[in-house]
């Protein structure tokens, strides 16, 4: 109903107001409007809040006139207001304040029970405020707790996602993607010890790359990493479903589970091998590449992850050594043997140090007089579980790994030493004969080093002969001759051994200072049957071409007096065998002497 | 310190959170216990701290319905927060419903919050990055979905500055920004000022911020204007934030106690 009180009143809100009603409401809203600003924060202009609370003014008003009491008005009004985020303890007091205080006297509101009225709608705003006050903090904080465990389920998502990527590559090959050593040993160990079957059988094929480092050298390493990549692809689809992993260079592995026999292994490697036979595309390079494979394959029970990596590796080598471009099996006799050759090889510096190492000597007889003319060292062995252990059981070793350096170092020095104290007599004290492998000789300092280790053990130069073989001649380099010249030009006698078995370039007998031919055993042996004339006529040719030179010729392997006699019929100068005395210790080398 | 890309986030809602504190006092309930316990001090240090709060908000709400009439239909609201009353998106689009909005926060609660919050709305995204990474958010492929660089844009670094201290070279940071922005484009930005505040009060709040992941670094009015190099500043430039463009005059009263310091920039050319 319109009221004119409200309107006369002179308010300052009665500028254009559409309605009868509008300037009295106006005025109460601005008022509430000005009750709650700042309570908490509203997300309005002060225009639009004072819009707000004055439709909820005319609420309140109509609700105060109406009959019945309508208390719904009441939460009504109070669910606008927090949805409105005018929702805040102060703005539910401040709202009671200014409603209780203004609301009947502004809008001019005349009833009898107006203030019963008026009681029991503020109680229903009160109470309709407190219940949607609360619902929107509950609803708020099961937003809040909700935005968490997403936040937290993301976050152990990223935290899973880079764990696995961490485990990704701290278990692969970047290069090739293929699994890494860490994760073939892991596989290979869960294969051996997880299977509780001691039956089940395993097998690997251990892969090489043939010559890899020239693809490198040749095309550069950006198209030999891309081929390695090709590779690895190839290998992969070949051998799946069998783990294959990169192990660093350009080797592989596949681990081959559950095999019925040697067959299945085999089968695998000879895929790898048809996989990798074709030549690989890079950069329009044809880039081939052949690779062998070495193959192991057993039952679990008594084998470990380490046994099959080594045997593997052992194999391997074997197929490289067979040329590669093939795959080699296991073969366990094989293995022992060459690794009781590995022991033995790797125990002979500490047999030097500890003086397991002696040496014998073989009289070498004029054919003449039978004169003792020299003596030839032979180095044994004493090995403190194997016994005496004669040359060929070691040289050949010493040979491959080097420590034949060290090894006839000693023995020179040794034959150097013992030598010096056969003199006494009658006739001319004999030479002592030390053979000199091919790696001494290309030593550079070789000529030094004797000379210094005559000075030092004080052997008259001529009573040393070093015996060298055909075959340590055979080389490019000037320099061996060099210190071989240098040593003769010392007085030292050198014999080429073994005359007649190898190259028998009669070349370098006109180049090199040479002073005697050891003319090997086989052709004397041949003189044991009359009818050897083939034999003796090599012998005397030899004999009459040695003497053309200058050289003296010793016959080795002499066994009985008939050789003897030939020998010396065709004009040998020495010889060395049975027939004039076994190897003997330097002792009985000093009764014979005097 | 920024957390370095390979390193795993995580999240510990037993640490309080700035943006859940800012909710806390603008009467909102998207907070935990701690972040009520860290406000609660900060009240105690700084009686006003929920009337900043609410003036810099309502600053927003003012800056944002200026450049909306202004035209500009693009935001990227750096630093948003716990968007519960009076979001960007809201305010722009009752006016230009067409009006993009990517709201960026680094912390991954609130991040998780405002899409749910803002699922179904095709006009906005939400990214999680850092203010100190202008770069990653410029780049961010929803950024890039969301917003045309080439058209006038508004960026909002509204109450987030004075947690990017010095040595994060946040003059860099808006220089970075403001390369990606056509001319015609708005820089807003606001932030606590000490201006002719009481030390203890500051030491204090300081204090209290210390035990959040985003220690306090307030700055000079003369700062905050050095941070609008390269923009022409609106009327009335660098003010405290009540003093922009008030909707009354009352409402610019005791302009000081806000603490908050903004202002509007335009890149001209």
């Amino acid at each position: 109903m319109p009221n004119g009180r409200c309107s006369s009143a002179g308010s300052d809100a009665s500028v254009g107001e559409p309605s009868g009603d509008q300037p009295c409401t106006s005025v109460f809203a601005r008022a509430w409007a000005k009750a709650v600003v700042g309570t908490s924060y509203l997300p309005m202009t002060h225009a639009q809040l004072e819009t707000l609370l004055q439709r909820l003014t005319d609420l309140l008003a109509e609700a105060l006139r109406a009959e019945p009491l309508d208390l719904r008005v009441g939460h009504r009004v109070a669910d606008e207001l927090v949805a409105s985020h005018v929702a805040s303890a102060e703005a539910l007091g401040r709202t009671v304040e200014v409603i209780q205080l203004r609301l009947i006297r502004d809008l001019d509101l005349v009833a009898d029970d107006v203030e019963d009225r008026m009681a029991r709608l503020l109680g229903a705003v009160a109470t309709g405020y407190a219940r949607a006050l609360r619902d929107r903090t509950l609803d708020e904080q099961e937003s809040i707790r909700r935005a968490a465990m997403t936040a937290r389920a993301q976050a152990e998502q990223a935290l899973r996602a880079s764990e696995a990527r961490f485990r990704h590559q701290a278990t692969h090959d970047p290069l090739t993607e293929l699994p890494n050593r860490t994760l073939f040993a892991e596989r290979l160990a869960a294969a051996v010890d997880g299977s509780g079957d001691g039956r089940c059988r395993v097998g690997l094929c251990f892969l090489d790359l043939d010559r890899f480092k020239r693809v490198n050298d040749s095309f550069g390493h950006q198209i030999g990493d891309r081929a390695l990549v090709a590779a690895a692809r190839r290998l992969r689809q070949a051998v799946e479903p069998h783990l294959v992993a990169r192990l660093g260079g350009d080797g592989f592995v596949v681990l081959v589970e559950r095999s019925t026999g040697t067959g299945d292994v085999v089968a695998v490697a000879e895929a790898a091998l048809a996989a990798l036979s074709e030549p690989v595309v890079v950069d329009g390079h044809d880039v081939t590449v052949t690779a062998s494979v070495g193959v192991v394959e057993r039952r679990i029970a008594g084998t470990s992850p380490d046994d099959l990596m080594r045997a593997a590796g052992s194999t391997l080598h074997w197929a490289k050594s067979a040329g590669g471009a093939g795959w080699a099996l296991y073969d366990a006799e094989r293995d022992s043997r060459e690794q009781a050759r590995q022991e033995l090889s790797a125990a002979i510096p500490a047999g030097l140090e500890r003086g397991e190492f002696f040496l014998d000597y073989q009289p070498l007889t004029s054919l003449h007089d039978g004169s003792l003319l020299g003596v030839e060292a032979l180095v044994r062995w004493r090995h403190p579980r194997l016994g005496v252990l004669s040359p060929d059981r070691f040289i050949s070793l010493a040979e491959e790994t080097g420590l034949i350096v060290q090894l006839g170092g000693w023995v020179l020095a040794e034959a150097c030493r013992e030598a010096v104290g056969w003199v006494g007599g009658s006739g001319r004290p004999p030479y002592v004969s030390v053979n000199l492998a091919v790696r001494q000789i290309r030593r550079p300092g070789l000529v030094q080093e004797i000379q210094a280790l005559l000075r030092r053990t004080g052997l008259s130069p001529n009573r040393l002969q070093l015996e060298i073989t055909e075959s340590a001649m055979m080389t490019t380099s000037e320099e061996p001759v060099r210190a071989l010249r240098a040593l003769a030009d010392l007085g030292i006698r050198i014999a080429i051994d073994d005359f007649g078995t190898g190259y028998s370039n009669l070349a370098y007998l006109r180049n090199l200072p040479v002073t005697e031919l050891k003319v090997a055993g086989e052709f004397v042996r041949g003189l044991r049957t009359p009818q050897a004339h083939a034999d003796e006529r090599i012998l005397a040719s030899l004999v009459s071409l040695a003497h053309a030179l200058d050289l003296t010729v010793t016959a080795e392997g002499v066994e009985t007096g008939g050789q003897a006699d030939r020998l010396r019929a065709i004009g040998c100068d020495a010889g060395q065998g049975w027939h004039f005395g076994r190897p003997a210790s330097p002792d009985q080398i000093l009764a014979r002497i005097r | 310190m920024q957390r370095p890309d390979w390193a795993p986030e995580t999240i510990d809602v037993e640490r309080p959170s700035v943006a859940r504190m800012y909710d806390y006092y603008l009467g909102g309930s998207h907070n935990f216990a701690v972040d009520r316990a860290a406000a609660r001090a900060m009240v105690a240090a700084v009686p006003q701290a929920p009337l900043m709060a609410q003036a810099n908000r309502a600053f927003l709400r003012r800056a944002v319905q200026f450049l909306t009439d202004a035209g500009i239909r693009q935001f990227l609201d750096i630093g948003s927060g716990i968007p519960t009353v009076g979001n960007v998106h809201e305010i722009a689009q009752r006016h230009a419903p067409d009006s993009r909005v990517v709201y960026v926060d680094v912390d991954p609660v609130a991040v998780a919050h405002s899409r749910e919050i803002l699922a179904g709305n095709d006009h906005t995204a939400v990214v999680q990055e850092d203010l100190r990474r202008p770069d990653r958010i410029l780049t961010h492929p929803d950024v890039r979905a969301m917003l045309d660089f080439s058209q006038p844009t508004a960026v909002l670094v509204v109450a987030v500055l004075h947690f990017v201290s010095d040595d994060d070279r946040p003059t860099e940071v808006l220089r970075t920004l403001r390369a990606a922005l056509t001319p015609g484009s708005y820089l807003v930005l606001s932030q606590a000022s000490d201006d002719g505040r009481d030390e203890a009060e500051r030491t204090e709040a300081e204090e209290v911020y210390r035990r959040t992941d985003s220690p306090l670094w307030i700055r000079s009015r003369a700062e905050l204007t050095g941070f609008f190099d390269g923009f022409e500043l609106v009327e009335p430039g660098v003010v405290w934030v009540p003093q922009w463009r008030p909707e009354t005059p009352e409402s610019a009263e005791d302009a000081e106690r806000a603490v908050f310091l903004g202002g509007v920039g335009r890149l001209g050319g």
